[in-house]
């Protein structure tokens, strides 16, 4: 059986390279397939990481607080884009007293890779005889860095967030025209304003963030707020961001009397229509790889019909049935395989060139998955051979008589 | 010597369905080891149907078939399969050497089936049959590339590849001149001598048939004569065989 697989497979290359003409065209149709299922793959790979990175990459991917999540209100004006970040759909939690055994709990989760306990109150920032209600945002620069990159995101000022400072968003500055140094009049609801020093303007790249936000040191933030050491929501990364909600799960789960909401759950839209992205970049690829089991199929129900004559006299000579399906299914996986590394390589290139040529104008890069990629080869590996069952079974069968009564 | 090498019992042969057309109507034969024996017979009167039968590439609708004492209605395809290739050769009126192989390599297939590489011997065996065979200079050769004789010469040498104790041919020489006839014909004389290889072919060649051992005649799927011819004066052979064509 070993060793005859050896014969089977030298017959098989001799049938292959017999056929010049034949196999080439056969491969490069193998080829070009598989060239169009890895560029697409990739195209639509690298849309899909870039509108997911755009949409929750600068957000927490899971929320952790202590009340049932109120309906989604957005606030008002702001644009309908279909995608909501997290952050924009929590109002007036609960505090929450325990939150630094939480936290520490939670930077222990290898999989986390960003936990920021926040302290959120409403406010109103007033300058002149303008007034605006404002998020109040307690955090530490530090622990919100990883998340919100606010040091990298400040236009105007410093990200240092001393006492009797704040940090305000790009377009609430030019709404009260304010810049670094100006003061404005912070009012904390049943408390009396105090007047606060703008140390900094931040662009996070999300309108409402810019208009809504205004940034403060939590502890600081706890003392104007009158709620010593309590946070009212913790925000965290993971590192896999498919695994977000899973890990919300599990951390429900930890954590009995809290809400713990992962992005996917408040992005459900987004996700079903990168779904039904995937599904029609499926669909044209299911079709692709039809086309080339079509294409394997049929070269190799003409080559078994011009070797029919050699197939009765090698079974006169006593090969066996099962030998000469294997021959079949041997050229299958011969074509399948150099087709696919040579569609690889191809798909790769054109890949790389659309890269080259959007350069100046992209939007997004493509992405190669390794994944991708050998599950493309693999599936076709396995169409080609399977491609090649059909004419394997029926020149297996070749009655040795016939032939020789036919010559 | 005197060792049976195969016996057929009552072979019958029908072909088609729903109405069965009877073509080999109860054939008994024995030959012995190295027996050289022509088959003789008008067109259709079932001596390819008889040989493929016998040569294990097809199936009595009746009768039984024994080569060295086995019965072949006993053994799978499978089994059948590596019998055909252990125990005979086979030569056609077309050679059907294998056009994707050198001659040497079309020599050693039915012992790369089983083996998958040809070790030496394997290989010495095949350099010596080609020699015999007159085609050693053609062994490099690809197989469609030499003339008709010697294909059919390169077709005897891979017939007889795996040592087999029967050849079976069916017209080895229909296709070829007087010449390459004559010239196929004596290369299996020799080997039936050399190696005690029985040989069973159909022939409708007269010189051939009475240079046989043995001449078995077929006609309308019987068995109507089968005499021994050794030692007996050609002449007197082709009397005996005249009368039938
Ligand atoms: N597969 C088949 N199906 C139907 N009939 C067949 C088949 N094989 C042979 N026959 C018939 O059986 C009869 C004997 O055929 P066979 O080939 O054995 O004759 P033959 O003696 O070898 O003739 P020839 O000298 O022409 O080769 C013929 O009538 C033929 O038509
Ligand atoms: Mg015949």
């Amino acid at each position: 059986m070993i060793s005859s697989i050896r014969f089977e497979l030298e017959l098989a290359l001799r049938f292959l390279t017999e056929n010049r003409g034949q196999t080439t065209l056969i491969l490069l149709g193998i080829t070009i397939g598989v060239a169009v299922m890895v560029f697409l793959s990739a195209l639509i790979d690298g849309l899909q990481a870039d509108l997911i990175d755009k949409t929750v990459g600068s957000s927490p991917h899971i929320i952790v607080t202590r009340q049932a999540q109120e309906p989604l209100q957005l606030p008002e004006g702001s644009s309908h884009t279909g995608l909501f970040p997290l952050q924009l759909q929590r109002s007036g939690n609960r505090p929450i007293v325990e939150w630094q055994a939480l936290t520490t709990a939670m930077r222990h989760d290898s999989q986390l890779s960003a936990v920021l306990p926040v302290l959120d109150g409403a406010a109103i920032i007033r300058r002149g005889s303008v007034s605006k209600s404002v998020a109040l945002r307690g955090m530490a620069l530090a622990e919100a860095d990883p998340i919100y990159h606010i040091s990298d995101s400040i236009i105007a000022g410093s990200p240092k967030m001393e006492p009797g400072s704040l940090l305000i968003g790009s377009e609430l500055a030019s709404e009260l025209d304010l810049r670094p140094g100006d003061t404005v009049m912070l009012e904390i609801i049943g408390q009396d304003p105090i007047s606060q020093l703008v140390g900094g303007i931040f662009d996070l790249g999300v309108q409402n963030l810019n208009k809504r936000w205004v940034i403060i040191d939590r502890t600081r933030a706890a003392s104007l707020l009158g709620m010593q050491d309590r946070v009212t929501e913790i925000e965290m990364q993971v590192n896999d961001i498919f695994s977000a909600s899973d890990l919300a799960q599990r951390w429900a789960e930890r954590l009995p009397g809290y809400e713990v909401v992962s992005w996917q759950e408040s992005n459900a839209s987004l996700l079903s229509a990168l779904k039904s992205q995937s599904n029609s970049s499926y669909t044209i690829q299911f079709f692709v790889l039809l086309a080339v089991t079509l294409g394997v199929s049929s070269v190799l129900a003409i080559s078994a019909v011009q070797k029919s004559k050699q197939i009765g006299i090698l079974k006169a000579i006593g090969i066996r049935t099962a030998s000469v399906e294997r021959v079949f299914m041997l050229q299958g996986g011969i074509l399948g395989t150099v087709g696919s590394i040579g569609g690889t390589i191809l798909g790769t290139a054109m890949a790389q060139i659309f890269i080259f040529m959007a350069s100046s104008d992209q939007q997004f890069a493509l992405l190669l998955k390794p994944a991708t990629v050998a599950i493309i080869v693999a599936l076709t590996l396995l169409s080609a051979i399977l491609a090649a069952y059909l004419p394997a079974r029926q020149v297996a069968r070749t009655n040795p008589v016939e032939v020789i009564r036919n010559g | 010597m005197a060792d049976t090498l195969l016996k057929a019992k009552a072979i019958i042969k029908e072909f088609g369905a729903p109405v069965p057309t009877r073509v080999l109507h109860g054939i008994d034969l024995s030959i012995e080891c190295g027996e050289f024996c022509a088959l003789i017979g008008n067109s259709g009167s079932g001596k390819s149907t008889l040989l493929n039968i016998i040569g294990a590439l097809d199936r009595p609708s009746g009768g039984q078939v024994f080569i060295e004492g086995i019965d072949l209605a006993g053994l799978t395809d499978d089994e059948l399969a590596f019998f055909r290739n252990q125990t005979m050769g086979f030569i056609f009126q077309f050679h059907f050497l294998l056009p994707q192989f050198t001659v040497l390599e079309n020599v050693l297939i039915p012992h790369l089936i089983y083996r998958g590489k040809a070790d030496k011997s394997a290989r010495d065996r095949a350099m010596y049959l080609l020699e015999q065979v007159g085609l050693l200079h053609r062994r490099d050769y690809k197989a469609n590339s030499i003339s008709g004789g010697e294909q059919q010469r390169a077709a005897i040498a891979r017939a007889l590849m795996n040592q087999p104790r029967l050849i079976l041919a069916d017209e080895p020489t229909g296709n070829l001149d007087s010449k390459n006839s004559a010239h196929i014909f004596n290369l299996m004389r020799k080997i039936n001598q050399e190696n005690q290889t029985t040989f069973l072919i159909v022939t409708h060649d007269r010189n051939m048939a009475f240079s046989a051992d043995r001449i078995i005649e077929l006609k309308d799927g019987l068995i109507v004569r089968d005499e021994c011819v050794c030692g007996q004066d050609p002449n007197q052979m082709l009397a005996v065989i005249e009368p039938l064509y």
